[in-house]
Order: C-alpha cells, then sequence, then structure tokens
C-alpha cells in the first residue's frame, strides 16, 4: 500500500518538475498581471496625478466609474466603429483566400511533364515576342520589368507547380510587420508614391469620359445600388425562409440575423442624398421584409427544430450579406457625388478640380479604405488559404464522382459539393479573423498613420495603448482593455456554443 | 485517405484537363503573384535609387546606387539592431521551446490530479487579449527593474500557452505504448522525454521554433513599450527612426527594409515546408 502511494507521489512530482519553469513564468507574466489588471480597471490610476513626485495622492477603488466613463464617451464608439469599419474587409480576404486555394489546388502541371514544357516554351516565345515588340516601340524600362518578372513567375510556377505559387501568394503575409507597413506608408505617398503617380494619369482619362457623359446617367448608379440591395436583400430573406422551412434555422434564430440584414438598408435611408432614393430603400426594403414575413408565418415549418438552431449559420450568412450592402450603398453613394467631383470649375481663370487620387492616408474618408487594401493585399495568401488548401484535399472524391455522374456543371460541383463540405473552415476562419480584427489594427495606425488624421484610423487597440502608455491612465485604459476582451470573449462564446453544432452538421 | 484519392479529386475537380485550361489557369496565377510581387519589386528597385530620383515616377534607376546600403548603416547603428533583434529572438526561441517542451511533456505524458483542470486554464488565456495584460506587465517590469533591459523583453516572451499548447497536440499523437515499453526497460521519466519524446516530435518542435523566432524578429508592441535607449532598439523600432528623423530619405528607408524583409523572404523559402504544416495542423485543432 505505501509502495503504491509512494509511486502515485513520484508521479505527481515528475509531472510538476517538468511542468515547473513553465508555470512560474505563466504565473509571473500571465496570472499576476491578470489579477493585478482587473484591479487596475476598477481604479483611477493615473500616472499624471499618481506619481513618485507626489507621494500623497494614491490611487483609490472607483467601482464602475472607468467602465461607466468608457461607456459614455463617444470616441468609444468612434473607435469601435473604426475597428468594425476596418473589419468589413474580412469577407473579402477569406473570399480571396479561397479564389486563390481553388486556384492552386487544382492540377498545375496539366498530367505530364510534356504539357509542362509546353508551357514553358510558349511562355518564353509569348515572353520574348512581347518584349521585342516592346523594344521595337521603345517600351520604357518599366514595362520590360513588368513583363519580365511576370513571364519568371510563369515559367517558375510551370516548373515548380503551385508550391511556386503557394509561396508568392503567402509572402505578403508572412513579411506582414512593421517593414511592410513602412512601404505601404510610401507607395500611399501623395507625391513620390507609385500608387498615385499610375492612379493620377487613369483618373485623368476617366474623368474626361465622366464630363462626357450626361450626368444623370452616372447617378443613376445610385438607383442601380437600390435595385441591387433590394436583390441582396431578397436573396438572403428567400434563403432565411429556405432554412426556417427545412427546419435548419429555429424561430429564435432567426431574428437577430433578419436585423443584421436589414440594418444597412435602414441606414441607407440616412445616408442617401437625395429624398427619392431614402423613399425608395425604404419601400423596397419594407415590402421585401413584409413579404418574407408573412410567408415565413403562413408556410408550415415541415420539420421541427429548436428555436436556437441554426443560428450560427445564418448569422454568418447575414453578416456576409450585410458587408456586401454596406460596399454597394458605398458605391451608391459614390457614383451620386461622382460628376460633381469630376467636374472643371474655373475660377478666376484658374481651373481646378477633376478627378485626383486621394492623399490616401492623410485623408479622412481615404485613410480607412487605404489601410483595407493593404489588410487584403497582406490577407488574401495568409493562413486562411493555407487552411482552404488542407480542407479541399480532405473533401472526398466520391462526391464529385457522384456529381460528375448527375452531369453538374463545376459552379454547380463548388456550390452544392464543395463549398458545404468547406464550411467548417470557413466557420472556423471567420471566427479567427472576427477576434483578431477586434484586436487587431495598433500596428498599422502605430507606423503609418498615428490614429490617423482626426482619430480615422484609430482603433480599439490603438486607442487603449495611448490611453495606458502614451496618456498615463492605467485604470482607464485596464478598463478599456477588458471591454475588448468581453467583446472578444462573446465571440469566442458564439463559436463554442454554436460553431460545434455547425460543424457536425 | 491516400494521395491517390487526393489527387483524383484535384483531378476531377478540374474540368478543363485541356492543354489551354492549364495554360490559361499559369497566366492567371503569374498575374496574381505579379500583382502581390510589385510593392515588392518596388521596394527593391526604390532602395538602389539616388535621393534626386526618389520622386520620379520611373522605377529603375537611372543610376544604380549600392551604397544606398552602406548608408544605412552609417545613418543609424544598423547594424546593432540587426544583432539585438536576432540575440532577443534567439533566446526567446530557446527558452520557449524548452520551457513548452517540458510543459508539454507534462500535459501528454505524466499523470497528477487536475492537470486537465490546469491545461485548460492554460488554453483559456490564448483567448485574452495581449493588451490586457501589457498594461500591468509594464508596471512589473518597472518593479523588477527590468525596464529598457534585454531580460525584460526577453522574459514575458519565454512563456508561451500557444507553445505548450501546440507541443501537448503534437505529443498526444505519439502513441503511448511506446512510453510502457520504455517503463518496462526501466526507463527514467527524465530519459522518456529526453531520448524518446523529444526526438519524436522534432517536426513539432521545428514549427514553434520557426514561430516563435519569427513573431519575435517581428515583435513591435513590447520593444516600442520597453526600449527607450537606442542601442537596445530591435529592427521594427529601428525602422521607424527613417520614418520620423529622415522622411526625406525614402531610398535609405527602402534600403533598410529590402534588409529587414530579405532574411525573412529566404528563411521562409528554406522552412515552408514545416511552416505550412504547422499552421494546418496547429490551427485546425485549435
Amino acid at each position: 500500500m505505501s509502495t503504491k502511494k509512494n509511486r502515485t507521489f513520484r508521479e505527481v512530482a515528475t509531472g510538476l518538475g517538468f511542468l515547473t519553469p513553465n508555470i512560474l513564468g505563466f504565473l509571473t507574466f500571465t496570472t499576476i498581471p491578470l489579477v493585478f489588471s482587473m484591479i487596475m480597471a476598477f481604479s483611477n490610476w493615473d500616472l499624471k496625478l499618481h506619481n513618485m513626485f507626489k507621494p500623497e495622492a494614491s490611487p483609490h477603488f472607483v467601482g464602475f466609474d472607468n467602465f461607466q466613463r468608457l461607456l459614455s464617451n463617444s470616441d468609444f464608439y468612434k473607435y469601435l466603429g473604426n475597428t468594425l469599419f476596418l473589419m468589413m474587409n474580412i469577407p473579402f480576404t477569406i473570399g480571396g483566400s479561397l479564389c486563390c486555394a481553388l486556384l492552386l489546388s487544382k492540377d498545375l502541371r496539366g498530367g505530364s511533364k510534356k504539357s509542362a514544357m509546353m508551357i514553358i516554351a510558349s511562355a518564353t516565345l509569348v515572353a520574348s515576342c512581347i518584349m521585342l515588340t516592346l523594344i521595337g516601340m521603345g517600351a520604357s524600362a518599366m514595362t520590360l520589368l513588368v513583363c519580365g518578372l511576370g513571364c519568371t513567375f510563369l515559367v517558375g510556377g510551370a516548373l515548380g507547380g503551385s508550391t511556386v505559387y503557394r509561396t508568392l501568394f503567402y509572402l505578403p503575409h508572412f513579411t506582414a510587420g512593421v517593414a511592410t507597413y513602412l512601404l505601404w506608408k510610401k507607395l500611399y505617398n501623395p507625391r513620390s508614391g507609385p500608387i498615385n503617380q499610375t492612379l493620377n494619369p487613369i483618373l485623368e482619362q476617366v474623368g474626361g469620359v465622366i464630363n462626357s457623359v450626361p450626368s444623370g446617367l452616372i447617378q443613376a448608379g445610385l438607383w442601380l445600388a437600390i435595385i441591387l440591395i433590394g436583390a441582396i436583400l431578397f436573396m438572403g430573406l428567400k434563403r432565411l425562409n429556405t432554412l426556417w422551412r427545412d427546419g435548419d434555422l429555429g424561430s429564435g434564430a432567426i431574428v437577430l440575423p433578419m436585423f443584421f440584414l436589414m440594418l444597412p438598408s435602414v441606414l441607407a435611408c440616412q445616408w442617401f442624398p437625395i429624398q427619392a432614393a431614402r423613399y425608395s430603400i425604404a419601400i423596397v426594403g419594407g415590402a421585401l421584409l413584409a413579404v418574407t414575413l408573412f410567408m415565413i408565418i403562413s408556410s408550415k415549418q415541415e420539420f421541427d427544430c429548436k428555436p436556437s438552431n441554426g443560428f450560427g449559420n445564418a448569422l454568418m450568412l447575414c453578416l456576409f450579406l450585410m458587408v456586401i450592402q454596406f460596399v454597394v450603398i458605398g458605391l451608391g453613394i459614390v457614383a451620386y457625388k461622382l460628376p460633381a467631383m469630376a467636374a472643371f470649375t474655373v475660377t478666376n481663370g484658374v481651373s481646378s478640380g477633376g478627378l485626383i487620387a486621394p492623399n490616401w492616408l492623410t485623408e479622412y474618408h481615404w485613410a480607412k479604405p487605404a489601410i483595407m487594401v493593404m489588410g487584403f493585399w497582406g490577407a488574401i495568401g495568409s493562413n486562411n488559404m493555407l487552411l482552404y488548401l488542407a480542407a479541399l484535399t480532405n473533401v472526398p472524391g466520391e462526391l464529385y464522382e457522384a456529381a460528375d455522374i448527375d452531369g453538374a456543371s463545376s459552379f454547380q460541383k463548388f456550390w452544392n459539393v464543395t463549398w458545404p463540405q468547406l464550411a467548417p473552415t470557413t466557420f472556423f476562419i471567420v471566427v479567427m479573423a472576427m477576434i483578431g480584427g477586434l484586436q487587431g489594427g495598433f500596428e498599422m495606425a502605430r507606423t503609418m498613420t498615428n490614429g490617423g488624421p482626426a482619430g480615422a484610423t484609430t482603433t480599439l487597440s490603438f486607442s487603449i495603448y495611448t490611453e495606458g502608455f502614451v496618456t498615463g491612465r492605467l485604470g482607464y485604459s485596464s478598463s478599456f482593455a477588458w471591454v475588448l476582451f468581453a467583446m472578444v470573449f462573446s465571440i469566442t462564446m458564439f463559436n463554442w456554443k454554436f460553431g460545434s453544432r455547425y460543424v457536425n452538421d | 485517405m491516400s494521395m491517390t484519392n487526393a489527387t483524383d479529386v484535384t483531378s476531377n475537380r478540374l474540368v478543363p484537363k485541356k492543354f489551354f485550361g492549364t495554360w490559361f489557369l499559369h497566366i492567371l496565377l503569374a498575374c496574381m503573384s505579379l500583382g502581390l510581387a510589385l510593392p515588392f519589386a518596388w521596394m527593391v528597385l526604390t532602395s538602389f535609387k539616388p535621393l534626386t530620383e526618389v520622386q520620379s515616377e520611373s522605377w529603375i534607376p537611372t543610376s544604380w546606387q549600392p551604397k544606398n546600403y552602406q548608408e544605412v548603416f552609417s545613418v543609424v547603428p544598423y547594424g546593432r539592431f540587426y544583432c539585438n533583434s536576432l540575440f532577443i529572438a534567439a533566446w526567446v526561441t530557446a527558452l520557449q521551446v524548452t520551457t513548452s517542451s517540458l510543459a508539454a511533456f507534462s500535459f501528454s505524458r505524466c499523470k497528477w490530479a487536475g492537470r486537465d483542470k490546469v491545461f485548460m486554464l492554460y488554453l483559456s488565456t490564448m483567448m485574452l487579449p495581449g493588451l490586457v495584460m501589457m498594461i500591468p506587465n509594464y508596471q512589473i517590469m518597472i518593479f523588477l527593474g527590468l525596464v529598457d533591459t534585454y531580460m525584460g523583453l526577453i522574459l514575458p516572451a519565454a512563456f508561451s500557452a500557444f507553445g505548450t499548447f501546440l507541443l501537448r497536440q503534437f505529443m498526444l499523437t505519439i502513441s503511448s505504448s511506446i512510453d510502457e515499453s520504455a517503463e518496462i526497460d526501466g526507463a527514467s521519466k527524465w530519459r522518456l522525454f529526453w531520448d524518446i519524446i523529444l526526438p519524436l516530435c522534432r517536426p513539432g518542435l521545428i514549427t514553434l521554433t520557426i514561430f516563435t523566432f519569427m513573431g519575435n524578429y517581428n515583435s513591435f508592441f513590447w520593444p516600442l513599450v520597453m526600449l527607450k535607449s537606442q542601442e537596445r532598439y530591435t529592427l521594427p523600432i529601428g525602422l521607424l527612426f527613417f520614418d520620423s528623423t529622415r522622411g526625406q530619405s525614402t531610398h535609405l528607408m527602402m534600403a533598410a527594409v529590402t534588409m529587414a524583409v530579405i532574411p525573412m523572404i529566404f528563411l521562409f523559402i528554406l522552412l515552408q515546408k514545416y511552416l505550412v504544416k504547422g499552421i494546418q495542423m496547429g490551427a485546425v485543432k485549435g
């Protein structure tokens, strides 16, 4: 008996022995700070008020004051809005990653070595033809460079297959950091940056075209946007209705997705610049909502399900459609304002106006899109692409065979076989991207814009940094950090509660 | 799933197994790669430009100036920044891999009461935003007198829940029958760890090493907060130097950025096999 006790004791001792180095660090740098931070969040510790020069003042507990101040501060909502705005490119980056993964998963060697050789031969042929023509026409070194680079990639890809392209796609993500952010800051430079140097001549042409077209035609873009939003709403509501009828979506779970689906059109009623457009979007949205509600209420649910079923699935769908609608709204408004922006105005003999490329990072309305474009560049070939690639190889081949027998087109195969099979991966990626997005934006804001023109690029994390390490309001910034944690935590809980069920489907 | 099955899938899905389909696909992929690579091309080309040409529209310098790269080292102690970054990243990596593998062994191979609860505690901290811990951690560093020291950068990063998690997942895939046979042979736990388990999870260790090293080579927030004196600046902080005081010298900045990025590119090309596997393994299971 005593030997057994001795043995268990020894096992516990060795187990803890192996753990000791790590757990010491874990306690010192994770657990203690965690408790400390929780206490700080409820104190009024401010380095301006409480420092070694003022020993008589000491921080004390203020209860929920910090949280109250934070949640009643309009800046907090602005920064939250910025963060959510930047998160709008999540669907696009994920879509881009999926496209890359789909292209890369295809058999690039063309079945045999012969065709690879053919590819190389034809690529070299085309490249040399282009080069010869260009030199004959006095091509700039720039064009040659682009062609040469493209051909190098082509030949590399033909020789090395998808691994070469995968490496090239992944590099922007792998190198992402201060170095590439500084690079993009220079790329966006309004005078010396190549982006505006390329854009300005193009925009001049475009501006000429716009000026020659009657302005009503371009402003019709706004109406096109309304029609598009109507179509997206219809699609989304129809899908929700189908899900509900098939018993994949519970009656309780349908409410919040529906809210997010309708949100853009409600906001569009405020944002659209002309009265008639506001009324029509309100009418379109209201009519669609009414019809769907009628359909949902009148159609009998064919399968029983719990009220909370299918929440994750429907919410993801509606969030995605919401972002698309916001983009359409933005484009519609731009289309409406375009003629005015492109018009030349001549005052005192000096003509001004016309379309010019924006000063990306220093203009309030352009700083966020600029950062999103950079984010897209970095995220298209990221870990998401690798995850999708792994998931694609795990799709059972029999499913494609069955689809082939049924005579499915390649789009049908994607939509009915590939996409549902990828659903768990997509869910995981979306949740991870949302968690990352909420905490993100610090490095870009610090290196590129320093919070950006009038706080346009200040995200939650950058704001916590400035409060805590620049202003020195430790208590306030701790409570801010905990509010951020609460948001991240709720997404994680959402994943935990609805993700697993969705994945098991 | 066997390998043949997987290739079947890929060739089946692709409708055009025809020559032109593949050809078109290659062109498309090459164009996409080109689009993604253009910023890098501009970076390298600009780094060779003389100051007078920085504003010009042509990407190609008319006179190539490799001495920009030398100048970077004379303008700022760039070599010093480089060494600092490598030194810190190397120490963090060594410590983190050691502590993580020990803890992972304890969590996967030793039996002790409350083991799984402690592990859940570890896992749950991975969810916390780093920012929550940063503010009190800085106060702890002040208390320990480690602000603006190498130690202050290395120590907090040396213990990671993620590394423990990754290696534990890896160790769980190794069959436990090995343990039993080792025990019958009279091997101690330490021998089991050192001679059997560690060599078997070499791919996992390599993956963690790359992740940690790259993460710390690139790390920005903590050094930004902790470092005050220039001789301890790491590379990301040093790069900011070009941004603030020498806004005009784009060519020097690009030379510095190129030198910061190139090693990463090579490292990635060399080790991508492990990285890709690690990402696919670690993330899917997380």
